[in-house]
């Protein structure tokens, strides 16, 4: 359900959640929760695995340690839970985004906001040859750790990772070459060719709404004295 | 180092995405001047690379192991306005898909890390590329361009209140500097590789035999990316100045207030205020360098009898 929605719905419901959280006030916590149900409500929805993706989200969670305790330690308490809830929320608010579009649908959602073309296809280029290296980078590493590579003088295994890292290099290059000169074939003319996006329809409107309301309810209830 | 969600304050961060919007869009049609439209698939496979080359360690010493971070590397692959719409690219795609980095703090990553970051990697390497010691602004762009993203990171971390006491600062700041040369050592060697492979792959900047300007260049980076951590971490002496050129008159009333630190709207204006103050200073010195080395450079090619 979450799934179909229009990318630029769910861009703009995602940017009103992060507003909303950026704007709360630093020591309100309670009004958090309101975002955290928004979004477990829309987790829930989306049928996405939960256990995970809350897991994910906590990847954030050792940076804003090491601000939220030097907070902590400068004595501003209120600020370093603030810090550890505001930035864990914000994460889960994005990876809600991204789990439930398709990167392509986003991307050009992004486009339609405007984001240079060349930034957009670059990203797509990019997002598309991401794993490939990485698994060449993953084989070489292998590769070289069974010859022997986490043994020996430093400076030669410096050396080493230093080569290897330049053939990595080069194969990227000879790979955009090798992609150049196919895509070209077909007719490629420096950018993707994109399926129009369709109207916004009724859902779309009301799930951007409802996260700007939730956003505005959030921090309406932050400004009340309590 | 990505500044996630919820750690800058919503003027910090609103400035800076509002910097980093045109800053984009005038890399973006460098960027196609640059290079031509069949090239394009080498800026994705190459910002992969970035990626993945982070996955190989390095042994850098006491039982640790760095990786290379890549900014100065693609700038020598690619040129400054291409190599900041790839690294613009690679921090998107660490957002969206890693949470590496926030989404509304993107502006934030964008202009420390491709826009400052790249600029502090180009300049030693167009300002004084010398033919014989090829490898000097190569080594000093990699660590400038640690160093500066760093530093305007924790600024603008400092910036938006973020209380860090002055023992950590210190220490983050000097695990910067040796994170930068680390860096630097790390582009030289890799980029030594690179050459032995395929010359042609490392852009050829002409030499435009300089090294005045480029020493002065390099100091202007050095003083203006000190001057940012010194004018958010020590604001009072700023904000006097502010105040007497009359940038921040209108945060006096906020100052006096005893609750300043828990009303939004006076932080706002207090940290605006203290971040133009700041701005327009670090903007000033830049200025003054590269002038004065202008003047030094021109000086000397009179002398020699040839042009500038």
């Amino acid at each position: 359900m979450i799934h179909r929605l229009d990318p630029r719905a769910k861009i703009a419901g995602a940017a009103f959640l992060l507003l909303g959280i950026s704007l709360l006030h630093p020591v309100a916590i309670a009004p958090c929760a309101l975002f955290a149900a928004w979004l477990a409500a829309i987790l829930l929805l989306s049928r996405l695995p939960v256990g995970l993706i809350l897991l994910r989200a906590a990847m954030v969670l050792p940076f804003s340690a090491v601000f939220g305790l030097a907070a902590w330690f400068a004595g501003d308490r209120a600020r370093a839970i603030s810090i550890a809830v505001k930035s864990y929320l914000s994460c889960l608010c994005v990876l809600v985004l991204v789990a439930a579009t398709p990167l392509p649908a986003l991307l050009r959602g992004l486009e339609w906001l405007r984001v240079p073309a060349l930034l957009i296809t670059v990203a797509q280029f990019l997002y598309r040859y991401l794993f490939i290296i990485s698994e060449q980078a993953q084989h070489m590493i292998a590769a070289a750790r069974c010859r022997g590579a986490h043994a020996g003088a430093r400076r030669i295994r410096f050396q080493a990772a230093a080569g290897a890292v330049g053939v990595l290099f080069a194969r990227s290059y000879n790979r955009a070459e090798g992609v150049q000169r196919a895509m070209a074939a077909r007719g490629f003319s420096g950018r993707f060719p994109s399926a129009r996006l369709a109207r916004c329809g009724a859902a779309d409107f009301i799930y951007a709404s409802a996260a700007a309301v939730v956003a505005a309810a959030a921090n309406l209830l932050a400004s009340q004295p309590v | 180092m990505h500044i996630p969600d919820g750690f800058l304050s919503p003027p910090v961060w609103a400035a800076l995405d509002i910097t980093a919007m045109p800053a984009l869009a005038i890399a973006a049609r460098k960027a196609r001047a640059e290079i031509d439209d069949s090239r394009i698939p080498l800026l994705g496979t190459l910002g992969a690379f970035v990626f993945a080359a982070q996955m190989v360690n390095f042994p850098v010493g006491f039982g640790t192991s760095a990786h290379l971070v890549g900014g100065a590397l693609l700038v020598y692959a690619l040129g400054p306005a291409t190599a900041s719409i790839v690294m613009t690219a690679i921090l998107g795609i660490q957002a969206l898909v890693f949470q590496d980095g926030g989404l509304l703090a993107l502006g934030a990553n964008v202009l420390n890390m491709a826009v400052a970051g790249v600029l502090a990697a180009w300049l030693p390497l167009a300002l004084f590329q010398t033919p014989r010691r090829r490898m000097v602004p190569v080594f000093t762009g990699a660590v400038l361009s640690v160093v500066v993203s760093g530093f305007l990171a924790v600024s603008e971390l400092l910036l938006s209140g973020v209380a860090i006491a002055t023992s950590v600062l210190a220490l983050s700041l000097a695990l910067f500097i040796a994170a930068a040369l680390i860096e630097g050592i790390i582009t030289v060697a890799v980029i030594r590789a690179i050459e032995r492979l395929q010359p042609s792959w490392v852009r050829d900047i002409p030499p435009r035999s300089s090294p005045a300007l480029g020493a002065v260049a390099v100091a202007a980076i050095v003083l203006a990316s000190a001057g940012v951590i010194v004018a958010t971490a020590a604001p009072d002496g700023i904000q006097q100045l502010a105040q007497k050129t009359g940038i921040a008159s209108r945060e006096t009333a906020a100052i006096s207030s005893p609750l300043r630190d828990y009303m939004l709207p006076a932080v706002g204006s207090a940290a605006l205020g203290r971040a133009a103050a700041g701005l327009i200073g670090v903007i000033l010195i830049f200025a003054v360098c590269i002038l004065i080395g202008r003047r030094v450079a021109r000086g000397r090619g009179a002398a020699a009898g040839g042009g500038v």
